[in-house]
């Protein structure tokens, strides 16, 4: 009898090992990579960071994704375009320090931008250290992105392949001044044309209000004006009504969470930005591929500057591409050639 | 400062409910109720929260209407929750959380109730996915990953009393929650709570 129970306890005892040790291969067992969805957290400088992973990394050819904000979402990229890139490469759409679901505990001078660069660089790190170090990387920056995107590469480039700003601005500095020159001109425009008139005298309205000269306060004025601006630049057919966003995003990020630390966030790394950044000087330290996207009607980034950014690049191998039918978001009003122009660039560097 | 309020609050809990147990007859299952209910927002966070209510002081108030008495019973509780939170929709958003206090609760003849609770102990932590810690050129994987808020609380809610039924009343809160430090800041946030109370010692 004792016998029977010794063997029992024996075949326990083996079951429990060969669990144990499937376990711990568990970590190296990369499932699928042509179909990844993975959320991994990345631990830098006291703060919590989500990765989502999403898409085909079966050639481990991540782009990385830099969000708007400061503050915004990572996920929010999710939609027509990037889904068709997904189909190609795997994406890694990442909650920056301070932004979505990103948590942590420090103190205020622990979020700069700085430090949100480095934040990019050890999530390089933490991604061949989970899909191998022949992890091969491209990174994205959409608007606040596009400087951060910055930031990491004058920081260190060597670990991208190749860059591609979107309607990002390396310089914050002088984006004050851009903004009363682009409402200038294009209230005029609108205006000689017939289009939304009401509106348009309504802006000429602010920009006698405002500062001419950089002035805090009156940015948030500009801001919203730049984003009702293109509502209207919609109404009248110049920009393609957004499609393709994801309708589930409410669902993924706790809006309370989200908004409190958007004006957390904000509140504490626009003083060290709005009217004192600025990388233009250094843009031509930038050599790697660069692709340079931007809509049209850029009211909130305006077009003017993609073109300062693409001629100050050192890259030997860099384009322009503007979308004619978009405003701030090319990747939602024209989804289907912005996938095009991304996978293309993706392609030919990788 | 903070860690001698907190304690100060402790002590002051702890000697207050000894007071009173020299003064009853009642035992404590007697005084105590206990508590099983939903907490979350519906949306975004959704859980199960388990807590006791110990009766510290009672007052009866009994005014005589037209219509008969009108008999209000105001009550002061000491309190404690403990309650756990997902996000099913993404794994970003999972913690758990207990709260300690009191709870001023007032009951009408028909068993109507509201109630109103501080809880200035609180700890939150949060339940993170693979996680894995960068320093230097260094990259480890976190065991366990997650992060501890001091997290206190407050909520209002109604109720209802049900005499002679094994389950002894229904509550509804709505409740703020703050976890400090949070990303440089203290974080607000709001869920709901509905469930039951019930006294495991059967009354007289």
């Amino acid at each position: 009898m004792q016998k029977i129970e010794f063997h029992k306890l024996k075949i326990v005892l083996f079951a429990l090992v060969v669990l144990s040790v499937s376990s711990c291969s568990k970590d190296d067992d990369l499932g699928d990579l042509s179909n990844l969805n993975d959320t991994i957290i990345l631990r830098h400088k006291n703060a919590d960071m989500p990765a989502y992973i999403h898409g085909n990394g079966s050639e481990k050819v991540f782009l990385i994704t830099l969000h708007g904000g400061p503050g915004g979402m990572g996920l929010s990229f999710r939609g027509t375009a990037f889904n068709s890139i997904e189909n190609t490469f795997a994406l890694v759409y990442f909650d920056q320090r301070g932004s979505g679901m990103a948590q942590g505990n420090y103190s205020e001078n622990g979020i700069t931008i700085d430090i949100m660069a480095e934040d990019v660089l050890a999530l390089v790190k933490v991604i061949k250290q989970k899909y191998g170090s022949d992890s091969r990387f491209f990174l994205l920056g959409h608007s606040w992105g596009g400087t951060l995107g910055i930031a990491t590469l004058l920081k260190d480039q060597q670990e991208f392949l190749g860059w591609i700003q979107v309607d990002g601005t390396p310089n914050p500095r002088d984006l004050y001044l851009e903004y009363i020159a682009n409402f200038e001109r294009v209230a005029a425009e609108q205006i000689d044309i017939g289009n939304s008139i009401p509106f348009w005298e309504l802006v000429n309205d602010l920009l006698l209000d405002v500062d001419p000269e950089f002035n805090r306060d009156d940015i948030p004025r500009l801001n919203n004006r730049a984003f009702e601006a293109e509502e209207k630049l919609n109404n009248d057919n110049l920009i393609n009504m957004p499609n393709g966003g994801r309708n589930d995003l409410v669902f993924k990020y706790n809006l309370v969470t989200f908004f409190w630390t958007l004006i957390n966030t904000q509140s504490k790394l626009d003083p060290g930005i709005q009217g004192v950044l600025s990388y233009t000087d250094r843009l031509p330290e930038i050599n790697i591929p660069s692709l340079i996207l931007w809509g049209k009607h850029d009211m909130v980034v305006p077009t003017v500057i993609a073109q300062e950014t693409y001629d100050n690049l050192g890259s030997s191998v860099k384009r322009l591409v503007i979308f004619e039918k978009s405003g701030h978001a090319p990747f939602g009003s024209e989804p289907n050639l912005f996938a095009d122009k991304v996978i293309l660039f993706i392609d030919q560097n990788k | 400062m903070r860690k001698y309020i907190l304690a100060h609050l402790f002590l002051s809990t702890l000697s207050l409910s000894a007071q009173d147990e020299v003064n009853t007859t009642s035992s404590f299952l007697d005084k105590t109720e206990f508590k099983i209910g939903y907490t979350g927002n519906l949306i975004w966070n959704n859980g199960l929260s388990f807590g006791a209510e110990y009766l510290w002081k009672e007052k009866v108030k009994i005014k005589e209407k037209k219509r008969g008495q009108k008999r209000t019973t105001h009550q002061l509780l000491l309190d404690g929750i403990l309650g756990f939170t997902n996000n099913f929709s993404t794994k970003t958003d999972a913690g758990m959380f207990t709260n300690y206090g009191l709870t001023w609760r007032s009951t009408t003849t028909k068993g109507k109730q509201i109630s109103m609770s501080f809880n200035p102990l609180g700890y939150y932590r949060s339940f993170l996915p693979e996680t894995y810690e960068v320093k230097g050129d260094e990259v480890t994987k976190v065991l366990f990953p997650g992060r501890s808020y001091y997290a206190p609380s407050f909520s209002i809610g109604l109720g209802k009393l049900r005499k002679g039924k094994k389950l002894t009343g229904r509550y509804f809160n709505i409740n703020l929650m703050y976890r400090t430090p949070y990303n440089a800041g203290t974080l607000p946030s709001i869920s709901f709570q509905y469930g039951y109370r019930f006294n495991i010692k059967k009354k007289k």
